[in-house]
């Protein structure tokens, strides 16, 4: 639905704008400052030339990326055609046995994935998720993206070594840092509060045995 | 009427104390995640599925009524105060909604909304007590061939209604199918994908993909392009005189009935959900607007008042196939069947015998939940515009830490952990090339319900195919999926052409604000 109904923002009424609507909306701010006029209309506004200025201009980068999803579709359909032929089928087993469905949802991926290929043939583009905090104007900051990934992982592996309260501090300071939290140490000191309240209220009180790791092993408030 | 005294009984269950506390925190939290920008009410349940792991199914099963309406009424105050659209149901709320917060009747649109809510629960829960003992009674008659014919419907339908585009959405349908695969074959022991992996033995676990595919698929997706900036949030005038004017609450009720009216059975036929509902109810709105109708795509309460109580009244529509037919028809419904099934509960035509007093536990607590919402939420919004300030980087920090504890407390093991970071970057990559999530969530709940039906019909007629078609009802269900889609389709085209429309209503408002301003 109207999915890039946000405009470029240079196409925003400059802030302090005159309109009559705006006079009205100025008056109700309790803050006085702040007028409403300063963000974008983003709601509704601007949909055709926008949308179409997304979908027509997509850069090359991002139509490989579609290419490259649909054929690992295909890819994956032929994969489950193959490896359903591997499964055994017991004597046991009755008028269907475990290898039917899988051949008919591998069939589905491969007629689905071929499908969106000549979609993409014939010129017909996926429409991007849109939400709140997605701004359509931006490249994809694919080193965020890498960085968030690998944070996740170091969080998997320091669960067991250092315990939850630490991996989970390391997952939310390291992913709000990455995301743009400054100062890095406030980012830090929240991350160890809510990881200490988590490992108190879900480990200590709700019973979640989270390990609580080396370092609170002794405190029997935070056992779970 | 031992349907009446049941349900007396569910409100005596609910009315107990820790169970109305129970209540009370579910619609809370469920409002103050559903809030949340970029939180939508699928993503709301299952980031919260496990406050629920250490209760007993009564109060695990009122905490997520709670959090289910909690969520969908969370959504239109962010629509309505937030810059942008966010959960699909509640687009047609943000278009109106957030015209009005800009003109300073931000409280109006909010009240409306509320009200609205409230209205249309209210009575969509009375339909829902209603309709689905019958339909449970009946839905006990239907064969295996019935329910396998049942599942190929919400399949199709899903998979062609639930996004933008038909194929991309069967892609995630079969997808969602795959991950249903893996593990271990019921009927014959047999291992099916595990890729000798030990913990895929016993299959991949739903909340797992759920949570990685709403929560961190989304957070990813979000963490590629943030909008980096101040939060702009509307703000609202105190007081509560300002809320709703004489004019506002003549002009409010009938579209609170008629988006009723037009959400509950919409909700109850596998259809695309709330979208269509809501879309429907805004259409219609504007159709019968009479002399207010140049107000519409300029903040016209109407446009507030109808499409809020549809998107309601369709989520508790949904809970009619839900609870009777154990047939998810959303994302939000497949997730509420993850939460049933961990408790050993499978929603279906039997649970209202099997389960009774927890069913109907259910059903009072919504009622009991939507009062609480409404008298809860009408004064708290001044701190729902708090919580729409969170700054994005500890939101979308949070959600991901949120999301790695709910599947970490699955097993408590770490490997759930790395599967859960997989699955978020096959979410990640459908969110960006417009692939729907919810088609592979719900085809992950129903495969394997569906291949069992399947194989005992056949077993049944000892392989003989026609046997599937030749029950009434089920040649009936194969007919109707042409008829649903063909519909479902044609209204979406319509959904399409009048979303166009609007856009070209807020190009125009944008152009009149931008030539004054030079004037």
């Amino acid at each position: 639905m109207s999915p890039s109904s946000v405009g470029p923002p240079g196409e925003s009424p400059a802030p302090g704008g005159a309109s009559p609507q705006v006079a009205t909306g100025r008056r109700a701010d309790p803050r006085g400052q702040d007028p409403v006029t300063e963000e974008v209309p983003l709601t509704g506004g601007t949909g055709p030339s926008g949308a179409a200025a997304a979908h027509t201009t997509a850069a090359p980068r991002r139509r490989i990326g579609e290419y490259v999803v649909a054929g690992v579709t295909v890819a994956l359909g032929v994969f489950v055609i193959v490896d359903a032929g591997t499964i055994v089928v017991p004597g046991s087993a009755g008028t269907m046995g475990p290898r039917a469905f899988p051949y008919l949802v591998g069939g589905l991926l491969l007629i689905s994935g071929v499908l969106v290929l000549i979609g993409l043939l014939r010129g017909k583009f996926g429409e991007e998720d849109d939400g709140e905090d997605v701004d359509p104007n931006v490249r994809t900051d694919w080193k965020t993206v890498a960085l968030l990934g690998v944070i996740f992982v170091a969080h998997v592996y320091t669960i067991n070594l250092a315990g939850w309260p630490v991996a989970a501090t390391l997952l939310f300071g390291g992913s709000a840092i990455v995301l743009g939290a400054r100062p890095w140490w406030r980012a830090i000191a929240l991350a160890v509060v809510l990881a200490l309240v988590i490992q108190l209220v879900f480990g200590g009180l709700l019973g979640l045995s989270l390990p609580p790791g080396p370092f609170l092993e002794g405190v029997s408030l935070f056992r779970g | 009427m031992d349907n009446l005294s049941a349900l007396m009984e569910g409100f005596a269950t609910v009315a107990q104390p820790m169970y109305l506390l129970y209540a009370l925190f579910g619609v809370f939290i469920g409002t103050a995640v559903g809030v949340l920008p970029g939180i939508g009410p699928a993503m709301t349940i299952a980031l919260l599925l496990p406050l629920t792991y250490s209760l007993d199914a009564t109060a695990a099963i009122i905490v997520f009524a709670g959090i289910y309406y909690g969520g969908m009424y969370g959504g239109s105050t962010t629509s309505i105060l937030l810059n942008t659209p966010g959960e699909s149901a509640s687009i047609v709320t943000a278009l109106e909604g957030h015209k009005m917060a800009r003109l300073g009747r931000g409280a109006a649109a909010l009240a409306t909304a509320a009200i609205g809510s409230f209205v249309a629960g209210t009575i969509a829960t009375v339909l829902l007590t209603l309709v689905a003992p019958v339909m449970a009674k009946w839905a006990v008659q239907l064969g295996e061939p019935d329910y396998f014919a049942l599942m190929i419907v919400a399949f199709i339908t899903v998979g062609a209604l639930l996004g933008k585009s038909v194929s991309r959405g069967m892609v995630a349908l079969a997808l969602g199918l795959f991950l249903g695969l893996m593990g271990t074959d019921t009927l014959t022991g047999q291992q099916r994908f595990t890729f000798g992996v030990p913990n895929l033995a016993d299959g991949l676990s739903v909340v797992i993909v759920a949570v990685g595919l709403f929560a961190v698929g989304e957070a990813l997706y979000v963490a590629s392009r943030l909008r980096h900036g101040p939060v702009h949030v509307i703000p609202v005038e105190k007081g509560w005189r300002s809320w709703m004017k004489p004019e506002d609450w003549r002009r409010s009720w009938k579209p609170w009935l008629r988006g009723t009216a037009i959400g509950f059975p919409v909700g109850t036929i596998p259809a695309g959900g709330a979208d269509v509902a809501t879309f429907l109810s805004y259409a219609t709105e504007r159709k019968l607007a009479g002399k207010h109708k140049d107000q519409f795509g300029k903040g016209a309460i109407e446009g507030v008042a109808g499409p809020e109580s549809a998107n309601n009244a369709a989520a508790s529509g949904v809970l009619v196939p839900l609870l009777t037919l154990g047939l998810p028809t959303t994302a939000t419904a497949a997730i509420i069947i993850v939460a049933f099934q961990s408790y050993g509960i499978q929603p279906g035509p039997m649970l209202f015998q099997t389960q009774s007093s927890l069913v109907w536990a259910l059903i009072a607590s919504l009622y009991v939940g939507n009062l609480m919402l409404i008298v809860l939420n009408l004064p708290l919004v001044g701190m729902w515009v708090k919580v729409l300030q969170i700054p994005r980087h500890y939101l979308y920090a949070g959600i991901l830490l949120f999301g790695a504890l709910g599947s970490y407390a699955l097993n408590f093991s770490p490997i759930d952990v790395l599967i859960l970071l997989v699955i978020g970057v096959v979410g990640f990559f459908m969110r960006r090339y417009g692939y729907p999530v919810a088609p592979m969530v719900v085809g992950m709940i129903l495969g394997p319900m569906a291949e069992d039906r399947l194989r005992r019909s056949l077993t049944i007629s000892q392989g003989d195919l026609s046997y599937l078609v030749t029950s009434p009802f089920a040649a009936t269900a194969y007919v109707s999926i042409l008829v649903i889609v063909g519909l479902g389709l044609w209204l979406k085209s319509r959904e399409k052409r009048a979303n166009a429309e609007l856009s070209r209503l807020g190009e125009e408002i944008r152009e009149e604000s931008q030539s004054q301003e030079v004037n």
